[in-house]
């Protein structure tokens, strides 16, 4: 096991290395204000058994993404953001599908169940990712929303600490407080690899080293040096290695990254109720990041199946430059049309928009904008009340810019990969992020409030609908049967009952 | 004949010179879907909100994959035959030029006005000839009830927004024209042609089977009532079994044509859905919120509502309306089927109300509604104002989000229900009441 503790603020406030304290099994520092990630990396005989056991035989590769809905700042390396709730990223092992009975879908969901509490289902819920696609991504993706990691910490505090360990159960209690929490493995490195985040905050310093576990602690900040390059990020600061350092090492790097901050921020929220409703994204600024590059305004959405878009209404261009959008890039694959949300089996469906923000003409002040995204309801269950409450996540919205060619961008330190929409884009795309901030409140969440079927409303349904039907059919057989009593079922249109007796005189 | 001729002129007619030949007419119903269509093209390319209906797209976008060689069931929602796609391949007519590829684009619904056209020029053929239940009419007058179809706003709104209902007009009329003039193959050819495009011409099945007895077949009339055995073994009559063996046959043969080129895709959407749809989005049917209800809790109805919903619907339009209206008044008889069986349908949307439109300027000659106008308003008023409520109330549910569901669209959908089920008895008792002819 190994783990990396990094804090991370903001450039200009450094630490001298006499601030911190160093013993052979802990660090400890004053307050700052930063952002604190913390990475574990399991060998998988660490594992629990049952974790360690699907990961061995159904996983090529598997990413889970979690953040939290409630909105948090971040800095500089550690920009990248996600729609807030659980993501799940998947590449099962090649050529097992009909290994066992149940079948892989339904067993990975069932251990990631037991961990985070989610409700996968089985695979039927998941949906292809694009493999032919420019860049590097898993198969299979599935979302839901998820508020905390309350039942991750309780698993990790059984399963992960031992009994009287008291440094362990408060480090996982922490994560309660977590903004965001990454898992990846795959079948190469075969490590399971745990990243946290922290929001960016005043904490103390405070790292401890546990038996057997190689700790690295760094106390950073960014940093601009003279030699970096456009599309690269700098941090300096102090690193230690607890155990084996005494004092701290100063340490400056630079390395490309691409994920950036654009340093403007958008809100999301419901302008039209109804059935169909308008998702409007307010952007602060529609100055394009980087000058020289081409660059693009993207918004990527999860929606939970509640929700969706419909990609044959989003590819009309006029109708799209009515609502400051330029195209439908991507959008997984079926999304059912007219199904209820209730016999839905996939989670829901991933978009990707082209936004378009007005023009930036020569010495014009920046503005800020809207887009207007048009969304489609299904029919929920019906409640009591008549009224379900959707939250629907804020999308990840970011300027995609193409950085110089011959640029490489190979794996940095604080890196985040597999997101959903990475994938999506080239190599060399640089994603300068728009912070999500909220409407009100501290969520970044968009509510809408759905009409449904009146459950106390709903008693005289059954009983008056096949009253009406009847009385209906009752009306129409009685005169069906008089038309019958006057005329016969014969060729006659008029007469008395007995022209069916009497000599047929037969028509004109 | 001079005695109808007779009849028909004791009806007041506007007799204005607009039906006196057939060139203004035609040229009148031509010329309102040109300005329809045009008008269309203008929004479509002016207006975020299109003037094309949704279902356009989806079966032009069917043809494109089609005409790349591809299934038309890639494109999601396309529940189809596959001849509707392969009728408007030419939408799909990449030339390069923006105005030829308008002209392309928009030639299925050239094609769906041009229907529109044949169907209005037969139900004239069918009015001049007179039936069991119309009199035949003079060109004038046939016109002046055709026009009722030929010159209707929403109809010519629906082909030119590139709705398909405009195909099943001239189908059934020609069908019914077909019986009329004892064309029994071609009536087959279309019946299964008909039933293979849309499903619901089979109600018309039964209808023309009782209705092509012997006597009217050969002419032959005995002169006294047959023994009940003889009765029932003449039934089957080679008329009969000719329409049956070839309609089955054509039905059939397209299907397993269409099965081996597009396999299971092909029997899903076209037909397998239209039975398993739990598409209960809100529509005009009585039975749209029960279905709401009990799909979303199977588990807690007892009795599963779409499994005995069918049995009024069928138990009217297949077997009590043919055998008691078809013989005397099949014009009749077949609007009766399809307005039972879209009143009492799972599932009812406006663009079902052509189906049987397209049949009434054969029925309202001499119906109640035209001899007594205040009756014949008043429906008319009680079928759209019952429609308006519906309307509204779904209006506050999709645009406003109030919960509408109960009680406003309930209520407001099974009283619609009750009107068209009052206007179709009306319609029963009319088949009784018909001019005795001399």
């Amino acid at each position: 096991m190994r783990e990396r503790i990094t804090y991370l603020q903001k450039l200009g406030s450094s630490l001298p290395p006499s601030a911190l304290t160093i013993t052979p099994t802990s660090l400890t520092g004053p307050s700052v204000s930063a952002i604190r990630e913390e990475r574990l990396t399991f060998a998988l005989d660490e594992l629990p058994a049952e974790l360690s056991s699907i990961l061995k035989n159904d996983v090529h590769e598997l990413h889970v993404r979690w953040v939290n809905p409630v909105a948090y700042e971040s800095v500089g390396a550690m920009v990248a953001r996600v729609p807030g709730g659980w993501h799940l990223f998947w590449t099962p092992v090649l050529g097992k599908e009909s290994q066992k009975e149940g079948g892989r879908g339904a067993r990975l969901c069932e251990v990631l169940g037991g961990v985070f509490g989610v409700a996968c289902g089985g695979e039927e819920s998941f949906t292809k990712l694009p493999s032919e696609r420019f860049y590097h991504s898993a198969a299979l993706q599935y979302f839901q929303p998820l508020e905390g990691l309350g039942r991750f910490v309780e698993y990790a505090k059984g399963k992960l600490c031992a009994e009287e360990d008291g440094d362990c159960v408060r480090r996982v209690d922490a994560l309660a407080e977590a903004s965001a929490l990454d898992v990846s493995y795959d079948s190469i490195s075969h490590a399971l690899k745990v990243t946290a985040l922290w929001a960016f905050q005043e904490q103390e310093i405070r790292a401890t080293a546990r038996p057997n576990v190689r700790t690295e602690v760094g106390v950073l900040s960014d940093e601009k040096t003279a030699t970096m390059e456009d599309h690269e990020l700098g941090v300096s600061g102090l690193l230690t290695v607890l155990g084996q350092d005494e004092k701290p090492s100063a340490t400056v790097f630079s390395f490309p990254s691409r994920h950036r901050d654009a340093g403007s921020g958008f809100e999301a929220e419901f302008v039209q109720v109804g059935l169909h409703p308008v998702l409007q994204l307010k952007l602060g600024s529609n100055k394009p990041p980087v000058e020289e590059a081409a660059c693009a305004t993207h918004a990527y959405f999860t929606f939970p199946r509640t929700i969706f878009a419909d990609r044959y209404q989003l590819s009309d261009d006029l109708f799209l430059a009515s609502k400051n959008l330029t195209a439908l890039r991507y959008i997984s694959q079926p999304v059912d049309l007219e199904a209820p949300e209730y016999v839905m089996k996939t989670w829901g469906s991933a978009a990707l928009l082209e936004l378009k923000p007005p023009a930036m003409d020569d010495g014009k002040a920046e503005e800020s904008w809207t887009a207007e995204v048009p969304l489609h309801l299904r029919y929920l269950t019906p409640s009591h009340g008549g009224y379900a409450n959707l939250e629907v996540p804020y999308p990840a919205v970011f300027w995609a810019c193409n950085a110089e060619e011959g640029t490489k961008f190979p794996t940095n330190p604080f890196e985040r990969v597999n997101l959903g929409y990475d994938g999506l884009f080239g190599p060399r795309t640089v994603f300068w992020h728009v912070e999500p901030r909220p409407v009100s409140g501290g969520r970044v969440t968009s509510s809408i409030r759905v009409p449904v079927l009146d459950l106390d409303k709903a008693g005289w349904v059954n009983v008056g609908t096949a009253a009406v039907v009847l009385l209906g059919f009752a009306w129409i057989s009685w005169k069906l049967l008089s038309v019958y009593l006057k005329t016969g079922y014969g060729s006659e249109s008029r007469g008395s009952r007995t022209s069916e007796t009497r000599d047929d005189k037969k028509r004109q | 004949m001079a005695g109808q001729a007779a009849a028909a002129a004791t009806h007041p007619s506007s007799a204005s010179r607009f039906f006196h030949g057939r060139l203004p007419l035609y040229f009148s119903a031509a010329l309102l879907r040109l300005v329809f269509l045009l008008y269309g093209l203008w929004q479509d390319a002016n207006s975020p909100v299109k003037y094309t209906d949704i279902d356009y797209l989806v079966f032009t976008d069917a043809a494109r994959f089609m005409s790349r060689g591809q299934s038309p069931y890639d494109r999601e929602t396309y529940r189809y035959t596959p001849v509707l796609a392969w009728l408007l391949l030419p939408t799909a007519w990449v030339t390069g030029s923006p105005f030829w590829d308008t002209v392309w684009f928009s030639s299925g619904k050239v094609l769906f006005a041009a229907a529109d056209l044949v169907a209005g020029w037969l139900l004239e053929r069918l009015l001049t000839m007179g039936g069991q239940g119309v009199p035949p009419m003079d060109g004038p007058r046939a016109r002046r009830f055709a026009a009722i179809w030929l010159l209707n706003p929403m109809v010519a709104t629906i082909s030119t927004r590139g709705s398909s209902e405009g195909l099943l007009g001239v189908l059934v009329t020609a069908l019914l024209w077909a019986v009329v003039s004892r064309r029994v193959t071609l009536a087959a050819l279309l019946l299964g042609f008909g039933v293979h495009f849309k499903i619901y011409p089979f109600i018309y099945a039964p209808a023309i089977l009782w209705w092509m007895d012997r006597e009217r077949m050969s002419g032959f009339s005995p002169g006294s009532r047959p023994p009940f055995l003889a009765r029932l073994t003449g039934f089957i009559t080679p008329a009969r079994f000719q329409l049956a063996l070839i309609s089955l046959t054509t039905f059939l043969g397209l299907n397993v044509f269409m099965f081996n080129f597009y396999g299971t895709p092909f029997l899903i959407h076209t037909y397998f859905h239209h039975v398993s749809r739990i598409d209960h989005r809100h529509n005009f049917s009585p039975y749209n919120t029960q279905l709401y209800l009990t799909s979303a809790f199977p588990d807690l109805s007892s009795l599963q509502i779409e499994s005995v919903a069918f049995l009024p619907q069928l138990a009217l339009s297949c077997i009590m309306i043919p055998l008691i209206l078809a013989k005397k008044d099949l014009p009749t008889a077949m609007l009766a089927q399809t307005f039972a069986f879209v009143t009492f349908n799972k599932v009812c949307t406006s663009q079902y109300f052509l189906w049987y439109m397209v049949l009434l300027p054969l029925y309202l000659p001499p119906s109640s509604f035209m001899r007594n106008k205040t009756l014949g308003i008043c429906a008319l008023a009680l079928w759209v104002a019952s429609q308006g409520l519906w309307l509204q109330q779904g209006f506050q549910l999709e645009f406003l989000g109030k919960s509408t569901f109960v009680p406003g669209l309930w209520l407001a959908s099974l009283g619609f229900f009750l009107v068209n089920c009052w206007i179709l008895g009306i319609m029963i008792g009319d088949v009784a009441l018909q001019p005795k002819l001399p």
